[in-house]
């Protein structure tokens, strides 16, 4: 490691290099990174050992390591080490803000060349990163003031280059956006129950698309099963649903029977069972039930129309209590006619009976 | 679909994709959207929103079906077909 300057580099600069390195071993054995990890990081720097000394040389006299930045923590050891980036004379070139979109070609293609073959790994775990960029400070050793200049940007997100990973603005900018995506889905993650046993994304938005599914029908169930039991809700979402139906009724009565959308030689045995179950209902005094609201308030007693009537209005009914049936099954109100009216029947049919008791 | 995955765990991006929208497709103010093709990022915070709202609505409509259940005479017709509702 303490080759990583190359040839190029003066023995008093290889000095400093293995005080602060020294340093920053010990501080990132300590602090944050466990040691894998830095041996990763340093083997992968000795790697690129000749393009460190490349660019120590290019870039003239100004001494790549100071001493005075092994008193951050241990992030700086390793940013320090990288290349161009951080020796740009901006000194914050790989601290850039997100709102810096415009093209600034950056000095660095090597730092580029490297992301393409160093930087997939670090990308795979960027909960991990963002940790370690938290922890790490202002990088470079020119900006070793980190604290002023932190407190003077903290209106932008930061992103960060590392070592490895290109820092033109739309990379860093595509990273920005991954972040957030990350920290969106850590929060989803929160939200959706057993969503943290799921590794990876994929696996995570398929669960998040199943709990919110789930969510959908279990309201829906629910408002059904209140529509079922409340008259009134009842009545609304009769009006809710055949509203249009009805606005086209009203234009012309003799659509009535067309607007239940079934056969007629389907629609008569309802109506045929609904009579007997209203004139049991209005004498037995029982209020409870919405079907008999529907037809009272919706239509006049007029011929031919309002039997039929009943029938359209009572499939809403008869559609919610299917589908309460079976909630896991298709959507409630698009069912097709005969099981509408299978549903139909049978909870009626325990009505009848029980107003019969009565 | 899941079969389509690779046993590395590294998803393809068009897989990510089709999940995207088929979440997109979940929320309710998907359709009143022009673009199809929303951000991640707006997508994600719609979907946390959405699922708070969903467990809101949850929570608000079990009251009232609880309310509903203790108010209710039990001899009603409605008791009656809730109770078979609830049984199933």
């Amino acid at each position: 490691m303490a080759q990583c300057g190359g040839g190029d580099v003066s023995r008093h600069r290889k000095g400093h290099l293995e005080t602060v390195e020294s340093l920053c071993q010990g501080l990132l054995d300590d602090v944050m990174l466990d040691d894998d990890k830095c041996r990763a990081m340093f083997g992968y720097l000795q790697e690129w050992q000749d393009l460190g000394s490349m660019c120590y040389g290019s870039l003239g006299g100004e001494p790549p390591l100071v001493p005075e930045a092994s008193n951050g923590s241990g992030g700086g050891c390793f940013r320090k080490r990288r290349p161009e980036a951080c020796l740009d004379a901006k000194g914050e070139s790989n601290s850039v803000c997100k709102r810096q979109r415009g093209k600034q070609q950056q000095p660095c293609d090597r730092d580029q060349m490297a992301a393409v073959g160093k930087g997939r790994p670090e990308r795979g775990r960027p909960g991990a990163r963002k940790k370690a960029e938290v922890a790490s400070p202002k990088g470079s050793p020119a900006t070793s003031a980190s604290t002023v200049t932190a407190a003077q940007k903290t209106d932008y997100i930061h992103v960060r280059a590392r070592r490895g990973q290109a820092t033109d603005s739309h990379s860093l900018a595509e990273r920005v956006r991954r972040e957030r995506i990350s920290e969106r889905m850590r929060y989803l993650q929160e939200l959706v129950p057993g969503c943290n046993k799921v590794t990876g994304k994929a696996g995570m938005l398929d669960e998040i698309i199943n709990y919110v599914q789930s969510l959908q029908k279990q309201v829906e169930f629910l408002s059904m099963k209140i529509a079922a039991s409340n008259p009134v809700v009842n009545f609304n979402i009769v009006e809710d649903l055949f509203g249009r139906q009805r606005s086209q009724a009203a234009c012309n009565p003799a659509a009535l029977p067309a607007m239940t959308t079934m056969p007629i030689g389907q629609v008569e045995p309802s109506c045929l069972q609904m009579s007997p179950l209203q004139q049991m209902q209005t004498p037995a005094g029982s209020s409870g039930f919405g079907l008999e609201m529907v037809v009272s308030n919706q239509y006049s007693p007029a011929a031919g129309g309002p039997m039929s009537a009943a029938a359209a209005m009572s499939v809403p009914v008869g559609a919610s209590v299917e589908s309460c049936l079976n909630v896991n099954g298709a959507a409630g109100w698009d069912i097709g006619s005969h099981s509408l009216f299978s549903g139909f029947d049978a909870p009626f049919q325990s009505v009848q009976s029980e107003l019969l008791i009565l | 679909m899941s079969s389509r995955r690779s046993s590395r765990g590294s998803i393809s991006e068009e897989e990510i994709n089709e999940l995207i929208s088929k979440l997109q497709s979940l929320l309710p103010n998907s359709r009143r959207r022009g673009s199809s093709q929303a951000s991640t990022t707006k997508l994600l915070k719609e979907t946390c929103n959405y699922i708070k709202s969903l467990h809101r609505e949850v929570d608000d409509l079990s009251d009232r079906l609880s309310d509903l259940m203790a108010t209710m005479d039990h001899n009603s017709p409605g008791a009656e077909i809730i109770r078979s509702i609830l049984r199933s």
